[in-house]
């Protein structure tokens, strides 16, 4: 079976700066596969996400997407097929538009799920929090952190993409919400059987989701563990590996 | 009293498409678009010259907008991918626009004072009903701009100045979007610039210098009297409408009082000017509020 995404020796160095943000990553994920991205501060995990999503453009080496080179697809249909999710939902939500503003744009891409009244519209927004149900003419700028980021996820699975990129998107909420957050994602992804990469510093999450570990330091591939290598590791490896 | 009003209304009413078009532009579309200047030139320019050459009058007017929408999407394409900064590409478009609207014309100026006009009718049975259907055309493009950002097309403009990125994710177009913004935003111009040139009598290459910061100017003042309606998403457009309503009309107000207190017009704009200044502290903060 062929990879999906293949991380072909990619380096990342921006002007000015004398060490590489990413140095010699070479890493493929198979089709399914929910890989957990652990490293410290300035380890490249944003920036090795970045570059997948085309935020960034690798110094040198190439990442194959379906066995194409990522700078070949056109950004609208390259986006239809990977979504990023990170902490910040002021980039991944239309802020000052209402709740059904942003599902009326979300839904207008095509293949998305579109829902016939507004009920259906509702018990939909519930299944992910049941206070963004009441709030539809609301401003998304007036939400909670908690509600935006389950608003996101929502509307991300209006159409859900190929492959999912999770950057720490749950290191802004509180431990409770973050939980639920994290749960729910987990459901989706498994639920549509999407390939996903998740950057998290929280050794509680790298434990309890995903099936295959990725370690960065300095930039660089400091481990790497199947699923049945990270299954056997408890937050405590965790920290002794990856940090 | 009455002459005072009368004088206010004068300014206002012809004024205030060009206001909402850059309370559109600025606050909705958030662009730096300073050829809204040009366009309000074009629009009379084009109206004056049809109605010379004995165009129908509606007819002329459509045409005057729809110039105005060209230059939109003139500009538009000059920032295509970026590739030209937004404020650089509106001060070229209006250069340009100046030479456009002279060529149009044929010479600095055309008077429509003997010509038979959109208003000349109304005008000819009195200064009050002129206005009146003044007003009336100046509320009808505007009204009918408020129903087109509260359609789905609309949506997506207002999309575009919240989170141009994000659109560009979900695979819209940025720039057939940013096009049709800047169209709209430039025919509202042209159609002020085109009633301004039937209620003053003519129409004249310079009468468009400094309109786009007199529109500011009455937005800021507008904003400052509304700064708690456009807190509604869904009244948003309609809040836009009414801090430019407002705006035009105090700030024609204004100027119209200090012009009768006998002051010197080389202070004027100055005056106006300092008061924005005190204004804007306000503006500042308000603007770092979410909606705005």
């Amino acid at each position: 079976m062929q990879p999906l995404l293949c991380i072909e020796h990619v380096s990342l160095r921006f002007p000015m700066m004398d060490k590489s943000i990413l140095d010699d990553i070479h890493y493929h994920v198979m089709r399914g596969d929910f890989v957990v991205i652990l490293g410290g501060n300035g380890s490249g995990k944003s920036s090795l996400l970045k570059s997948i999503d085309k935020t960034y453009v690798p110094t040198s080496g190439s990442i194959l997407y379906r066995e194409r080179n990522i700078k070949s697809y056109p950004l609208n249909q390259y986006y239809r097929l990977i979504k990023t999710i990170t902490q910040s939902t002021v980039d991944s939500l239309f802020a000052n538009l209402t709740i059904y503003e942003n599902y009326q744009l979300f839904s207008g891409v095509i293949g998305s799920k579109t829902f016939h009244s507004t009920q259906e519209l509702c018990d939909y927004l519930a299944e992910f929090n049941v206070n963004l149900a009441s709030k539809l003419d609301q401003a998304v700028c007036y939400l909670s952190g908690g509600e935006k980021q389950s608003l996101l996820l929502a509307l991300t699975f209006l159409n859900p993409p190929d492959l999912l990129l999770l950057d720490e998107h749950t290191s802004a909420l509180d431990p409770k919400s973050a939980d639920k957050i994290m749960t729910l994602t987990n459901d989706m992804i498994r639920k549509h059987h999407m390939t996903c990469l998740l950057t998290t510093h929280d050794l509680d999450i790298a434990v309890k989701y995903g099936d295959r570990l990725l370690a960065l330091k300095e930039g660089k591939v400091h481990h790497v563990a199947d699923i049945e290598q990270k299954n056997k590791l408890r937050a405590s490896d965790l920290r002794e590996l990856c940090y | 009293m009455i002459s005072l009003l009368l004088s206010i209304l004068t300014n206002a009413l012809p004024f205030l498409p060009f206001a909402f078009a850059v309370a559109i532009s600025f606050n909705i579309l958030r662009a730096t678009d300073m050829t809204l200047d040009g366009s309000f030139v074009v629009g009379a320019s084009v109206f004056a010259k049809l109605i010379t050459m004995g165009v129908f009058p509606v007819i002329a007017g459509g045409c005057a907008i729809l110039a105005g929408m060209l230059a939109g999407v003139m500009v538009a394409t000059i920032q295509r991918g970026g590739r030209v900064d937004p404020l650089l590409a509106g001060v070229l478009a209006t250069f340009i626009l100046a030479s456009v609207s002279l060529i149009i014309m044929g010479r600095p100026n055309i008077s429509l004072l003997s010509s038979s006009t959109l208003v000349s009718s109304a005008f000819a049975m009195g200064e009050g009903v002129g206005f009146s259907v003044v007003a009336v055309y100046s509320m009808v493009i505007c009204l009918i701009v408020m129903l087109v950002f509260r359609s789905n097309v609309g949506l997506r403009l207002r999309a575009l100045g919240d989170n141009p990125q994000l659109l560009l994710r979900l695979g819209y177009s940025l720039e057939t979007n940013r096009m049709l913004g800047f169209a709209i935003t430039n025919g509202m111009a042209a159609f002020a610039g085109m009633l301004m040139s039937q209620t003053t009598g003519f129409a004249d290459v310079g009468m468009g210098y400094g309109m786009t910061l007199t529109g500011i100017g009455a937005i800021i003042l507008g904003r400052q009297l509304l700064v708690y309606t456009t807190h509604q998403v869904m009244l948003r457009i309609i809040g836009e409408f009414f801090t430019a309503l407002i705006g035009v009309l105090l700030y024609f107000a204004i100027m119209v009082v200090l012009l009768r207190f006998d002051i010197n017009p080389m202070y004027l704009k100055m005056c106006i000017g300092l008061m924005l200044v005190f204004l804007m502290r306000g503006v500042i903060s308000y603007a770092t509020t979410p909606l705005h």
